[in-house]
Order: structure tokens, then sequence, then C-alpha cells
């Protein structure tokens, strides 16, 4: 049995008197005398939380590659291990993993002592859904994304990140905040101005 | 004298152009605060040049035509925009009558002893502005938009001729500087035994100027702001102006006038007047008219920025049933009553 709820119809007073009009009203005045909770964006920016879904970058060797992942596939693919160079083995899983295969290029190269490397690897930004399926098949923790949010540029070219874009990223965001937490909200002050209303109440 | 005119016709066209832009600042503020924003913020103190800024790059804009369009049609309707709505505040006394040295001068362009018609007449003229700019850009929304301010003009020209006409008749004179001189007189601000009229005054002011809850010409989430979408630039910039600030002023200063005893400090019905800004001396009129007129506007801001939009047979089915009745009834009973008291 379903029971049916309609609105009530307004009663004849609300409707001489638009007190319907007068309630919404009031909301609107009351809202108008309050502080305002916007940031004022290009002079005040807001940090994005950790798990924040920007731009990719590739991590880069500092001995904090998750083990014993990373040992099994540079062995197994014979890969140079560099510090300070990307992580990549060059085994492509992101470029299966994405929805849009097409916007990865990804090549590696034999070095001379037989061992490989990735040469080339750009992605696309202008295909990319940022869905981050990459992200998570990447075996050896080097693809990841970054915070990196105002991403508008001159020319298509510029939104084709390379490899030494990549690692620059990476570099950088292992400085900044790979040491961070893994909290969805950064302790942030600006973040708490925007939502200082509804402090949540746990339990 | 005709000195005096042209310095009038001056400050009037000044005025009313310059205020109009200053409004777009006042709307944008009023807007963001009601939605918790700032509003401009960047161009000056708190935004406050924004309207150069704003007419700067709409001037610099380019100025596209679409090409089946009718040019002629389409530039005639800005002006037909234009003209009259500023042509109304000819008929709209700001203050008293006061004099420099010898020559007294009344604040209104022309006191005609048929103010009021001339209003309604520029009044209705702007939907033919409407009706151009939509017929003349050769577009499917703009087309649309002009259509639907034609249909709701049946419904909110009738309602508010009938509702003026009370206070037409209390006054028993068409002339805007007479009205207020008899409100004066009488001791009573007609909006106190005119209040459905003057509420009924609202609704048509708000379908006339294009304001939510009637903004159905521009309905700018299904029409993409109606009859303007193909003007580009100033072009475009004037339609707003017009209908949203130049219109909004002008009916709202007649609201003033007839109802709220232009001005004329605060009312107490039929025992006299009260002053509280008595020190302004032969200024305190002019504050006084400013103060109702701001009231006003920020009134319609203030609903603007509330109300959802009604549908146009809704608009129309509120002005012929509810509406109408109402102002006919109270037609009939000032009709009746006031040469009771007053003759
Ligand atoms: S985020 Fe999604 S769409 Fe973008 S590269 Fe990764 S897998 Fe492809
Ligand atoms: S999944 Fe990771 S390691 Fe494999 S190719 Fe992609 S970025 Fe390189």
């Amino acid at each position: 049995m379903v029971k049916r709820v309609f609105e009530k119809p307004l009663s004849l007073m609300e409707r001489v008197l638009f007190l319907d009009f007068m309630k919404g009203l009031s909301i609107t005045i009351r809202q108008a005398f309050k502080r305002t909770i916007t940031t004022h964006y290009p002079y005040e920016k807001l940090k994005p939380p950790k798990r924040f879904r920007g731009f990719f970058g590739h991590k880069v060797i500092n001995g904090k590659e998750p083990q014993p992942a990373f040992t099994e596939w540079v062995e197994r693919f014979k890969i140079a291990v560099e510090p300070g160079k990307s992580r990549c083995v060059v085994c492509l899983l992101c470029k299966r993993a994405c929805p849009v295969p097409q916007l990865f290029e990804i090549e590696g190269e034999k070095l001379p002592d037989g061992k490989r490397r990735v040469s080339i690897f750009n992605m696309n930004m202008m295909l990319c859904t940022f869905c981050g399926f990459c992200v998570d098949a990447c075996p050896v923790d080097c693809l990841f994304q970054s915070d990196i949010h105002e991403t508008a540029s001159y020319s298509r070219k510029d939104a084709v990140l390379d490899l030494s874009t990549l690692e620059k990223i990476g570099k950088d965001w292992q400085n900044r905040r790979e040491d961070e937490p893994d909290r969805i909200w950064a302790d942030d002050n600006a973040r708490m101005r925007l939502w200082y209303e509804n402090s949540p109440k746990l339990g | 004298m005709i000195a005096v005119i042209l310095i009038k016709v001056l400050i009037i066209v000044a005025l009313v152009l310059g205020l109009g832009a200053f409004l777009t600042l006042v709307e944008r503020k009023f807007a963001g605060h009601v939605q918790r924003r700032p509003g401009p913020m960047v161009v000056g103190w708190h935004g406050l040049l924004q309207p150069l800024a704003d007419g700067l790059k709409l001037i610099t804009k380019e100025d596209l035509f679409p090409s089946m369009g009718n040019r002629i049609l389409y530039n005639l309707a800005i002006i037909l925009a234009l003209v009259p709505a500023a042509l109304v505040f000819a008929v709209i006394p700001f203050g008293p009558e006061f004099s420099i040295g010898s020559i007294s001068v009344k604040p209104i362009l022309t006191d005609v002893n048929v103010g009021l018609l001339l209003v309604f007449a520029f009044g209705s003229m702007a939907v033919f502005a409407i009706a151009l700019a939509g017929w003349a850009s050769n577009s499917k929304y703009a087309l649309i938009g002009s259509m639907r301010k034609a249909g709701i003009v049946i419904s909110y020209e009738v309602v508010i001729t009938f509702a003026v006409m009370g206070p037409i008749i209390l006054a028993g004179t068409l002339s805007t500087y007479e009205i207020v001189q008899n409100q004066i007189q009488q001791k009573l601000w007609y909006i106190w035994v005119q209040p459905i009229a003057f509420i009924v005054y609202l609704f048509a002011m708000l379908a006339e100027t294009g304001r939510v809850p009637f903004d159905i010409q521009e309905a700018e989430a299904e029409l993409v702001t109606g009859f303007t979408v193909e003007y580009g630039g100033m072009k475009f910039g004037l339609f707003p102006l017009v209908e949203w600030y130049v219109e909004v002023l002008s009916l709202s200063a007649i609201a003033v006038v007839l109802f709220l005893g232009g001005w004329s400090p605060i009312n107490i019905p039929f025992i006299g007047f009260v002053d509280p800004l008595f020190f302004l001396g032969p200024f305190s009129g002019f504050v006084w008219f400013i103060l109702k007129l701001s009231a006003l506007f920020l009134l319609t801001l203030w609903i603007h920025w509330t109300l959802p939009r009604y549908r146009i047979d809704q608009i129309t089915q509120i002005a012929w049933s509810v509406m109408l009745p109402l102002t006919l009834v109270n037609l009939v009973l000032t009709a009746i009553i006031a040469p009771l008291i007053w003759r």
C-alpha cells in the first residue's frame, strides 16, 4: 500500500497575504547579511586534498618504492634503476586500464649494457577523463595524480605531458605532499572557512 | 526659460543613464550577498568601478549581426527601447517647487496635465522594442522570447491601467505633480486606502520590466536571455540596462508618486506628516523621494533574487482571474466612496 503524500494546498490566508512569498523573502534577506563563504580565487587558493585527481606525474626512484613489487618488476624486465629518474617499468598496464588508451604513448629503449628504461611517455590530457584507473593499475606506484588543477594552456600541444614534465611534477609532489597523512580533507584554514557552518558532529 | 529646461534635460539624462549603469553594480552586489558571495570585488574598492569596466568591455566588443536578420528593425529596436524608457522621466516630479533667486523651478521636466497617460503610453511602446528585437534577429530563441513578451502584454497592461485608476480618482487629476500635491493636501498617502492597487501595480511593474517572477521573455535557463540573444557588445548591454534598471526606476518613481506621496515625508493618515529629516531644510523633499525610490528598487531586486519563474499561462491566469477582478472591485469602491469624503 503506497501512502500518497501531497503538498498541502495554500490556505486562504496564505494566498491573500502572500505568506509563502514572505517565507522565501525572509530566507534570502537573512542570508544576505551573513558572511560570504567564497574564496577570492586568483588571490586566494584552496589546497586540494591529497587524493585530488589532477594532472599526472611520475614518482621518481628515491628508495621508497613499494617492495617487493618494484624489485620483482625490475628484475623481470631488466630495468635500469637510476635514482632521481622515473620509476616506470614500461609494463603498459596503465594504458591497458585506460578507457581512452590512445592518449598514452609509451616506449622503452635498450641501453648498451642490455638494461632497459622508459624513453617516451606522453599523456594527452585533452582526452583524459581523470578517472584514475591508470593510477590504480600501476604496479610500482609510479604514475599518480597530483593536486595540480589550474591546467589552462595556450595550445593543445601544451596539454600533452611528456616524460620530463611528469618527472618534474613527481619530484615536486614527493617534496611537498608525499608524507602527508592520506586524508580526504586537508587541514586547511581556507577550507575550514568554507565549511564552518556544517562542522559535523560524529557519534 | 529654455536654459532651465535644457539644464533639466541634461541632468535627467545624465542621472538616468549614469544611475542605470551604477545600478548594475548594486544588483550584482545584492545578488551576490543573497547567494553568500561578495559580488564584484576587484575593480575599485569593493568593485565600485565595475560598471566602467563593464562598459569598456561592451563597447570594445565585436558588433555581430545575424546574416538573415533585418538590419533596420534590428537597430530600431534599440532606439525604441531606450527612448521611451528615458522619456518617462520627463513627467516625474523629483521634489517640491523651489526658487533660485527670482526664478522658481519645478523639479519636473514638463508638468503636462496628462502626465500619467504619457507614462503608460511610453510604457507600452517599450514592448514594441522587444517584439521588433526578436523579429529582426531572425532566431528562434529571440522570437520565442519576444512572442512571450507580446503574450503577457495583454495581461499586465490592462491590469496596470485599472490599478492606477484608484489613485487618479482620489487625486482627481492626471498630472503627476498635482497628484503629489493633492496627497499632501489631503494628508494621505494613497497606499493607505489603495493597498490592493499598490500590490497589483507592483505585480504589473515586475511583469512590464521583465523581472522575476515574470521574466519569461528572458528566461535565461531555457531561452538563453530570449530576445537579446542575437545582440552583441553595447547593443546587448542596452537592453538589460533599459529593461531592468531604467524602466524599474521609472515605474518605481511612478509608484512613489501615485501611492507613496512623492516627496512628502512619513505620513500618518488624515493627521499630517512627520519629517525626521527636517534638518535638511529644502533638500528633505528630494531625499525622501530618493529614499522611497531606492526602497522600491531594492524590493524589486529582493523579489528578483528570491522567487522562481512563473509560466506564461500562469501569469495570464493570475492577471485575468485574480488581479483584474480585484482592481475592478477596488476601482468601483473607490469611485463610490471617494466623492463622499472629499467632495
Ligand atoms: S585517468 Fe583514466 S582516462 Fe585518464 S589516463 Fe588514467 S585511465 Fe586514462
Ligand atoms: S603502469 Fe606504471 S610502470 Fe607500467 S608503464 Fe604505466 S606508468 Fe609505467
